[in-house]
């Protein structure tokens, strides 16, 4: 049996290629397709090697303020090219896998595997991402990220499409991924909980990971900060961290597998999300209640060097891990 | 001939093959291609136990490429084998899922791999028994266990001791199944030529593997040739012949062609050995001041249908800590499971979880500083055989450990600490492994050009051997190292034991040592001239190691970690590891440190990562790769550090050195898993500390 190897110079003639041959299996960064094809997971056909579409790797801020970063971005190229206006999904950029890892796989392919342990989907959900997916023969679709996934592994791609970019605002408040693990460096989420606070709308988003059939959002936790949040004072009542923990551990439904029983990740999801409340709260009225949600982009630049949050050695509540 | 140098043992000569190394030019096994080289790949069974009804190999050798599809039906026969696992496509017996039941021959890996997995097979299945159980009905004492030890022994009446003591612990204690990995797979290339057989295979003996395979292919030794100069790990999984070599060989001679056969890392997880997992039961008698008064020791433990390894669990309490009254004993079950095998100090470390947990349970129960408990407890001589220590220095090892660790004014409190949301503890445990010797051979060369071979096939898997060997004979030729060459890992060089049990540089140390005093001696009758051909030298340590006075031997340490554990969500995570070891002369102070290192990284990855998962369903180990079965990654053991006693132990052989290569892994679990209590006061009795047991 043979493998053809299509190699599309252009965006175009790779849409082409996959409206002729729907079978084909897209490869960006081939950090997922490659172990599927070495485990015998699949055999397609014909891969179709993105690598030539220079257009995949490219991002740019569009009219309507908002980002549309290629599908060929690496998470290395995210970390460094925009972790200061995606900060969320920048943290979850590096806890994935190991450097080797982080300079060939990208966020289009993660959406493409559409794992549920997917370290960039709570950032896409919480942020309210939108995925652009196009074909020859409709032109472009734009998905928003909670629709994105349907089941294990399965997403709303049709095998004609192929993803373009993900669109998502610059970050206009604090952000925060964070993972559960059971070590520090190339580790599958034992589950993941991101958010989003959305200080000009007085609003928070959020997304689990690998604690549900897919990602996703945890929409009455979401709710319920709407509701009860003190976007005037950022006064923040000790109990509410903790319902919000409660309510989004309500939204996930697990189970048991090697790396963690269903009742640990339930229980980690409510640690992970009051955490991160915790830290993005904090972070939001840290420079005084002058500079409150209503200065709108000023609250989200956090500390010298703000971006790259996560693991400031001098605050222990803060996540620790980052992968090497 | 100038004879002279300062001594290079004790001296941090670099990798002799370093540059090979890292520049690709060292070959492994997978690297050689013969010409008329074809691929095997092995068909495993899909069930854990039951026959072989059928397995339509006509129809997947008409497969364009495949040269041939060979199972027990058309087999090469071999001659029968003390170890039912090497019978290899011998019978249609299924013992375990994942034995080897076919293997196809083809002309690339490609059309191997395609016709392997079309290769239709037939089974009758039958219901399968994969769970170990204390109390499994079929429990049965081994007569011995491995290395030749007894299976039980006791002194004194310990249950009466038991039943008298002011304070007692009794606690069971389990480590999960774990498979080795070394970071290279298992890999031969298989050539047979008229009657003789070229292996060339990843192994850590290549004397060992011939005198095992010849036998089973009816041929003499001779016939064999083992060729393994680098090897990328084995930890012991690489130390006897397994059945994929055995495959190699036989479907090489079926298909009439050089075959390479290169297992699969998931394939590991079946065909190459693992540790078995073990549940004991510890119990501790001692007075009110934590002497110890009565120890019993009691693992259960599994082995396959095919053949009884009973690992040596309870070994190391003959010898840790005194005590007049006290018992060990090893139960086994036999499982439709595979054969479990050497890995990482097999005995020692399991059994060390069990006792130094017990040990710091001991001293939480009597109030007492667990480094304190341990010197108290120290023993004249062994306290079982009764045999003088040729040295022991487990108490120095506590109290430099303690020092350098900063253990001084340690608050016994536990769940007493933090920092930011972290538990923070510490805790400590003791390590020892024996010391062995085993007969071996080598030549020593002297050339014209004043240059020097040793020769001798030993195994270099990873450790430094040749490096070390290279100082050794370097400093018995009394000649700068960079004038002697030692040639190792081929069953044409002079036969010698394998690689472990940690006891390679005692070994071959030893087979050198004596091969250049005898060169020595021959130049010197010969006043210093060397002859046009040269001038070689050999030597024998049958006699020598048999004759060893009798001391107890052993190398001791004492590690030191400190946790942190997530308040929440109950990550562990070791902050800091730090060993201190006596275990005689350190032959190269940077090899050393890398097997203590890597050793106690092990034992942390025991502690923390390792367990490999079995799926009562089917009847095999669910988590077979290294996604799922985590080892640690650089990021996992921010700080950890190695250091020794000096020791000048006359007893042992021409070097003074014990073995280094697995004291490391042993204890460190325990010591983890001390701290983790210390941390956070749960005693996890059951291995890997999974973050979900820290949760309640
Ligand atoms: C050692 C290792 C560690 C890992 N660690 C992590 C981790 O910590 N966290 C994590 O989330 N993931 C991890 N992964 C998985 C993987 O790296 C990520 O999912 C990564 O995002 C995949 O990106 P890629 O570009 O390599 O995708 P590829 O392998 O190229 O593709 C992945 C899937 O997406 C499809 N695809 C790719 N591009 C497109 C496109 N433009 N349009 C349509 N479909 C497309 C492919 O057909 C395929 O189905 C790890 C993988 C390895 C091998």
């Amino acid at each position: 049996m043979t493998m053809d190897f299509l190699r599309p110079a252009t965006w175009a003639e790779a849409l082409e290629a996959k409206a002729e041959r729907p079978g084909a299996v897209p490869v960006q960064g081939g950090t997922d397709v490659m172990v599927e094809l070495n485990f015998d997971v699949r055999r397609p056909d014909a891969l179709l090697d993105l690598n030539r579409v220079a257009a995949l790797g490219e991002w740019s801020a569009e009219e309507d303020g908002r980002l549309r970063v290629g599908a060929g971005v690496t998470y290395a190229r995210l970390i460094a090219e925009l972790g200061d206006r995606l900060p969320g999904l920048a943290q979850a950029a590096r806890t994935v896998g190991s450097p080797q890892i982080r300079n060939r796989g990208t966020v289009g392919g993660n959406l493409g595997a559409a794992s549920p342990a997917g370290d960039g989907h709570p950032p896409l959900l919480a942020a309210g991402a939108e995925i652009e997916v196009e074909s020859a023969a409709r032109g472009v679709r734009m998905i928003p990220a909670e629709e994105f996934y349907l089941g294990v592994k399965r997403s709303a791609l049709e095998p004609d499409e192929l993803i373009r970019a993900f669109w998502t605002r610059p970050a206009g408040g604090p952000q925060y991924f964070s993972k559960v693990g059971t070590r520090n460096a190339m580790v599958i989420a034992v589950c993941s909980f991101a958010l989003a606070l959305h200080p000009a709308e007085r609003r928070a988003g959020t997304g689990i990971g690998s604690a549900a059939p897919t990602p996703r959002r945890a929409v009455a936790a979401e709710e319920f900060l709407a509701a009860e949040l003190d976007w005037d004072t950022g006064r923040l009542d000790p109990g509410l961290p903790r319902r919000f923990g409660e309510l989004a551990a309500g939204a996930a439904s697990p189970i048991d597998d090697v790396r963690g029983t269903a009742a640990y990740r339930r229980h980690a999801v409510a640690v992970l999300a009051r955490r991160t409340l915790t830290w993005a709260w904090h972070d939001l009225w840290a420079a005084g209640p002058h500079e409150g949600p209503h200065d709108g982009p000023r609250g989200r630049v956090r500390r010298p060097g703000g971006p790259v949050a996560p693991g400031d050695p001098g605050d222990p509540e803060k996540p620790r891990r980052e992968a090497g | 001939m100038k004879t002279e140098a300062r001594p290079s043992v004790g001296a941090a000569l670099e990798r002799v093959e370093g540059v090979e190394k890292v520049t690709g030019r060292a070959r492994y096994a997978y690297e050689n291609f013969p010409d008329e080289l074809a691929y095997a790949v092995p068909v495993q069974a899909t069930v854990a136990r039951g026959t072989v009804l059928a397995a339509d190999v006509d129809a997947v050798v008409r497969l364009p490429g495949v040269i041939a599809a060979v199972w027990h039906g058309n087999a090469p026969r071999l001659a029968p084998a003390d170890n039912a696992e090497l019978a290899v496509l011998q019978s249609d017996r299924v013992s375990y899922r994942g034995q080897y039941v076919a293997v196809v021959v083809a002309e690339t890996l490609q059309c191997a791999r395609e016709a392997a997995r079309l290769l239709r097979i037939d089974y009758d299945a039958e219901p399968h028994d994969v769970e170990l159980r204390a109390d499994h009905p079929e429990m049965y004492r081994p007569d011995r266990v491995n290395a030749g030890y007894p299976a039980d022994t006791e002194l004194g009446d310990p249950d009466a001791a038991l039943a008298a003591a002011p304070v007692l612990v009794d606690a069971t204690y389990r480590t999960p199944a774990e498979h080795n990995n070394p970071m290279e797979p298992h890999a031969t290339v298989a050539v047979w030529s008229g009657d003789g057989l070229t292996l060339h295979d990843s192994t850590q003996g290549v004397s060992a593997l011939r005198e095992t395979i010849a036998p089973l292919f009816g041929m003499p030794p001779e016939n064999v040739r083992v060729i393994s100069p680098h090897v990328g790990g084995g930890f012991g999984s690489k130390g006897a012949a397994l059945p994929p070599v055995v495959l190699a060989a036989l479907a090489a001679k079926h298909a009439g062609r050089p075959v390479k056969l290169a297992v699969t890392r998931q394939q590991m997880f079946a065909v190459t050995g693992y540790r078995t997992p073990t549940i004991q039961r510890v119990r501790l008698g001692a007075d009110t001041g934590g002497r110890l008064t009565a120890i019993v020791h009691e693992a259960f433990e599994q082995s396959s249908r095919l053949r009884e390894f009973a690992e040596q669990t309870t070994t190391p309490t003959r010898v840790m800590y005194a005590a007049p009254d006290r018992r060990t004993a090893h139960r086994l079950v036999r499982l439709d499971v595979p054969t479990p095998a050497w890995m990482r100090a097999p005995g020692e470390a399991p059994g060390m979880f069990a006792l130094e947990s017990a040990m710091d349970e001991l001293a939480v129960a009597c109030g007492i500083d667990p480094v304190e408990l341990r010197i108290r407890n120290e023993p004249a001589a062994e306290p079982e055989s009764g045999l003088p220590f040729s040295s022991r220095n487990l108490v120095a090892c506590l109290r430099e450990g303690a020092r350098r660790f900063g253990w001084a004014g340690r608050d016994p409190t536990p769940a007493a600490r933090t920092r930011g949301r972290m538990l923070v503890g510490t805790g400590v445990a003791a390590s020892t492994y024996p010391v062995y010797r085993r007969p071996s051979r080598a030549s020593a060369r002297c050339d014209p050009d004043d240059r020097f071979t040793v020769r001798i096939a030993a195994a270099d898997i990873g450790t430094g051997a040749r490096t070390i060997l290279t100082q050794v004979a370097a400093d018995a030729l009394r000649v700068t190292p960079d004038r002697v060459r030692v040639e190792v890992g081929d069953t044409a060089l002079p036969a010698a034991s394998l690689a472990g049990g940690s006891a390679g540089t005692a070994s071959w140390g030893t087979a050198v040592v004596r091969a250049c005093e005898a060169l020595l001696e021959e130049l010197d009758r010969r006043g210093g001239d060397v002859p046009a051909e040269g001038l070689e030298a050999t030597a024998d340590t049958a006699e020598e190691v048999g004759e060893q006075p009798e001391y107890a031997r052993h190398a001791f340490g004492a590690q030191f970690a400190e946790v942190g554990v997530d308040l929440d969500t109950g990550e562990a995570r070791v902050l800091r590891l730090l060993g201190v070891f006596a275990a005689g002369r350190i032959v190269n102070p940077v090899t050393a440190r890398s097997q203590f290192v890597g050793g106690m990284t092990m034992g942390m990855s025991m502690a923390l990562l390792e367990e490999s998962v079995m799926d009562h369903e089917f009847g095999d180990y669910l988590n077979h790769d290294l996604a799922q079965y985590h080892v640690p990654t650089a990021m996992d053991l921010p700080d950890v550090q190695a250091y020794w006693i000096e020791e000048d132990d006359p007893h042992l052989n021409p070097l003074g050195a014990k073995g280094i290569g697995e004291i490391g892994i042993v204890g460190t679990a325990a010591a983890v898993a001390n701290a983790v209590h210390h941390a956070t006061g749960v005693r996890v009795r059951d291995l890997p500390i999974r973050l979900d047991k820290l949760v309640r």
